[in-house]
């Protein structure tokens, strides 16, 4: 610790009273006893402060950085040169900048850009794979998880997380709706008089329609979304 | 000192080929000048933690015999694209260097450098013995530079190419593996999991064919199933596997990588699943009781029902990395059948998402701190976090070392009763007296702070974003961590008074990266001067900060200790003191 405050203090001392942090460039008080007399925790309820902006936290150093403090030119790097090495490639495809970020801070959540790409493929992917709806019965289909898995986002009225649910794991509206019975099992908030649900879904255009009008593959092949809405009051 | 020398130079130096760890050599250097001399001839194994801390010439100046080479360039941030193109960590001094001086040089391991094709090329060629070559997170190379490695390293073990970026080149795409010569036999390891295109099979199978020592081999997303069977037929001694990709199922391909799969009697390892058909899991579930490491990180297909088949049967697994579809019942099966568990890592599926997609909670990490006993590395993605599922956790797994919360939202709150997290971190850091690394996230005041200064003692890495009020956290943290290493803030008040007060301290670490802060371009030009053996750079795209009053904050800050001073390959938005500046104003 003394370490610290003798290569601290000599940053004020040799600079004749310059104080980045003090106005007042006669003040011969050393920068860190000034303040951060640290004793314990009786300081810091006096430093605790709401969030400062930059312009309270450096109000004060505007005005007060002397004219005649001699200060060192300090230059940006003359290399400007792009190609260092050979370093002059074309990238490929690279997701460098944030194009799946928009209105997000840049770096936030820190995932590495390799696995963004990734995810970002394969959710693009099964996008596509809803979006075209295509129905490639490849004999196997019956089974769970055929090639072209269908996922698409179920709302429960009145429930904050949505779900994701495979279409092409059913063949028909009453295995879909089973299964979702016991996916919101516990969900549900039936009350003595029996609260009921009812199956929508929007489809391609956009529209909200009851599930269980049109057949089952026009269904499949309109899908976007479903959702559980409570009946009546 | 009489001891050193009534022994014979030789005797020495066998009794120091014992001594493996940097921390010993260093220490044994020191005892005295012929000792400092005898060590330096043989040290074979050299770790640079920073690329910029020194230079080749120092290196091989130092130690003139070394045979295994490992650097470190670009700050930890730069993964998350906060360090701009071309901010520098160049390895082709480092390269041209060795290559004359180190003509037995066997390993060279990058993690963040930029490497060129001429420097692959001329690794290849200058290193007779060349062993190892591990690129983690490295970019500026293609598969020409592979081909060249392929081609001229005969003794080549492993080639690992782990999340770097590598262009392929139309003419060579593919191919560069078809320059293992036909006598090439010694690949252990290959991991060419990044690579974007296909490469081509048939080298391919005839390099895993004629290669009996392959124990690692991870896949790239280009190589689907029906030939991971003929692969896995080929190398059924492997350790280590990564999968291709899996997205059609067939049940003749289900039915031949069953067995292909069976055959695999060593396999510990597995990766890759990227598009996996859920259908195809069971092939696997024959080698889930050998398993200790799991990385489900890219299986963006598989939910949690299936999750939680596989792990349920991985009872001897150590590792697990999953995307959050496991979810708090996937967790809590994880911590009733992997009782050996040491590390695990959450990835969120959907991180840009406002609402949860998945039901995972706090919850989750909970279950499985109570029921792994030898979890000690967390890295977890959520969307709520509560103080009392903090201490919870602290309590239970007092041996946690490396300890990384990713609360999604910017600054959210405890969300049962709206206060900070401040206590819960405390907790942990309190509780956990072996915590090396920390990564803090949600509603945190200057408090927290406090905490890690007076409890993180052992702390060596601590990670902070949008946290604390003012330079007093900042203070708390360089003052009170002792072991601290490397700190990296983004978007925190912490301004000047904290970092001036403190100086010194930043000679004892490795580098301090704050971006997003309130330190003012003033400050750094004082810092420079005055700290000689630090390196200040403002990294600033908006222009010239002199063009801009000394009061205004900088974008980005990164301060790194170095003996070999200033370096020369600065692009134009890297400012710092300049170099005729002297001995600034002493």
């Amino acid at each position: 610790m003394e370490l610290q405050l003798a290569l601290a203090l000599p940053v004020h001392n040799s600079v004749k009273g310059f104080d980045l942090n003090d106005g007042d460039i006669e003040s011969k008080e050393p920068v860190a006893s000034q303040l951060w007399s640290y004793g314990g925790s009786l300081e810091s309820k006096k430093c605790l402060k709401n969030k400062r902006s930059s312009e309270e936290a450096f109000g004060k150093m505007g005005g007060g950085v002397p004219q005649t403090f001699p200060l060192m030119v300090w230059s940006g790097q003359p290399n400007e040169e792009d190609d260092r090495n050979g370093q002059n490639r074309k990238t490929s495809s690279i997701v460098n900048k944030n194009e799946v970020e928009e209105n997000h801070a840049v770096g936030w959540p820190p995932i590495k850009s390799w696995m963004k790409k990734q995810l970002h493929q394969q959710q693009q992917q099964q996008q596509q794979q809803q979006q075209g709806g295509r129905v490639k019965n490849d004999g196997v289909a019956e089974r769970s998880g055929g090639r072209n898995s269908l996922y698409v986002k179920v709302k429960m009225e009145g429930v904050a997380i949505a779900r994701k649910i495979d279409l092409r794991l059913f063949h028909s509206y009453q295995a879909l709706t089973n299964t979702l019975i016991s996916m919101f099992d516990k969900e549900q908030k039936f009350d003595k008089n029996g609260v009921s649900y009812t199956l929508t879904y929007q489809d391609k255009e956009g529209d909200w329609l009851l599930a269980g009008d049109v057949p089952w593959q026009t269904f499949i092949e309109s899908v976007q979304r479903l959702g559980i809405v409570r009946n009546g009051g | 000192m009489m001891m050193g020398s009534s022994f014979p130079e030789e005797v020495l130096e066998h009794v120091f080929s014992f001594i493996e760890r940097d921390k010993d050599r260093n220490a044994i250097s020191t005892v005295c000048q012929s000792w400092y001399e005898i060590e330096r001839w043989s040290r074979r194994r050299v770790f640079v933690g920073n690329c910029y801390a020194v230079s080749p010439l120092i290196l091989i100046k130092r130690f003139p015999d070394v045979r295994c080479l490992e650097l470190k360039g670009k700050p930890h941030f730069a993964d998350f694209n906060l360090v701009p193109e071309g901010w520098g960590a160049y390895v082709s001094p480092w390269i041209a260097a060795a290559s004359t001086a180190y003509p037995w040089l066997e390993e060279i391991r990058l993690k963040r450098m930029v490497i060129s094709d001429d420097s692959l090329e001329l690794i290849s060629k200058s290193f007779k013995n060349f062993k190892v070559l591990v690129l983690s997170s490295c970019e500026g190379f293609s598969t020409e530079g592979l081909a060249a490695i392929a081609a001229n390293c005969r003794n080549l073990r492993e080639l690992d190419l782990r999340e770097s970026e590598v262009e392929d080149l139309n003419q060579s795409s593919g191919h560069w593996l078809s320059h293992f010569p036909d006598n090439y036999t010694s690949l252990v390891s290959l991991n060419i999991a990044c690579l974007n295109s296909e490469v081509s099979f048939t080298a391919l199978e005839r390099l895993v064919g004629r290669c009996p020592n392959l124990r690692t081999l991870r896949l790239n997303r280009a190589v689907p199933l029906d030939r991971l069977a003929i692969l896995l037929r080929r190398a059924p001694q492997l350790v280590e596997l990564g999968t291709g990709e899996a997205s059609d199922l067939r049940p003749d391909v289900f039915s031949n990588l069953s067995g292909a799969f069976s055959g695999c009697k060593e396999l510990k390892s597995l990766s890759g699943f990227w598009d996996v058909a859920p259908g195809y899991l069971p092939v696997v579930y024959p080698i889930c009781p050998r398993l200790t490491s799991l990385n489900l990180s890219y299986a963006a297909t598989i939910q949690s029902s299936d999750l939680i088949k596989l792990v349920s049967q991985c009872h001897n697994l150590q590792k697990l990395w999953v995307l959050d579809y496991i979810e708090d019942l996937g967790l809590e099966a994880l911590s009733a059948s992997c009782k050996d568990l040491r590390e695990l890592r959450v990835f969120p599926s959907e991180p840009f998402g406002v609402e949860p997609n998945v039901l995972l909670t706090e919850q989750g990490l909970v279950s499985v701190s109570e029921g792994c006993p030898k979890l000690h590395s967390v890295l977890y993605f959520c969307r709520q976090m509560s103080n009392d599922a903090l201490r919870t956790i602290a309590r239970n797994r007092p041996n946690m070392t490396r300890f990384r919360l990713c609360i999604i939202e910017p600054r959210t709150p405890d969300y049962l009763n709206h206060q900070s997290l401040d206590v819960g971190f405390g907790a942990i850091v309190e509780h956990c007296k072996d915590l090396r690394r920390l990564s803090l996230s949600g509603l945190l005041t200057d408090r927290v702070f406090e905490y890690i200064g007076t409890y993180g003692k052992k702390l060596e890495m601590l990670s902070v974003a949008f946290a604390g009020d003012s330079d007093l956290g900042l203070h708390h943290v360089l003052s009170g961590c002792e072991n601290l290493r490397k700190l990296e803030i983004r978007d925190c008040p912490f301004g000047d008074k904290a970092l001036l007060a403190n100086a010194a301290k930043l000679e004892t670490m490795r580098s301090l990266w704050m971006s997003s802060c309130s330190v003012s371009f003033g400050a750094c030009k004082l810092l420079g001067q005055k700290m000689p053996r630090l390196n200040v750079e403002v990294i600033d795209e908006r222009g010239p900060p002199g063009s801009r009053p000394e009061s205004c904050p900088v974008e980005k800050l990164y301060i790194y200790r170095t003996i070999s001073g200033q370096r020369f390959d600065m692009p134009g938005f890297v400012w710092t003191k300049d170099e005729n500046s002297a001995l600034g104003l002493s």
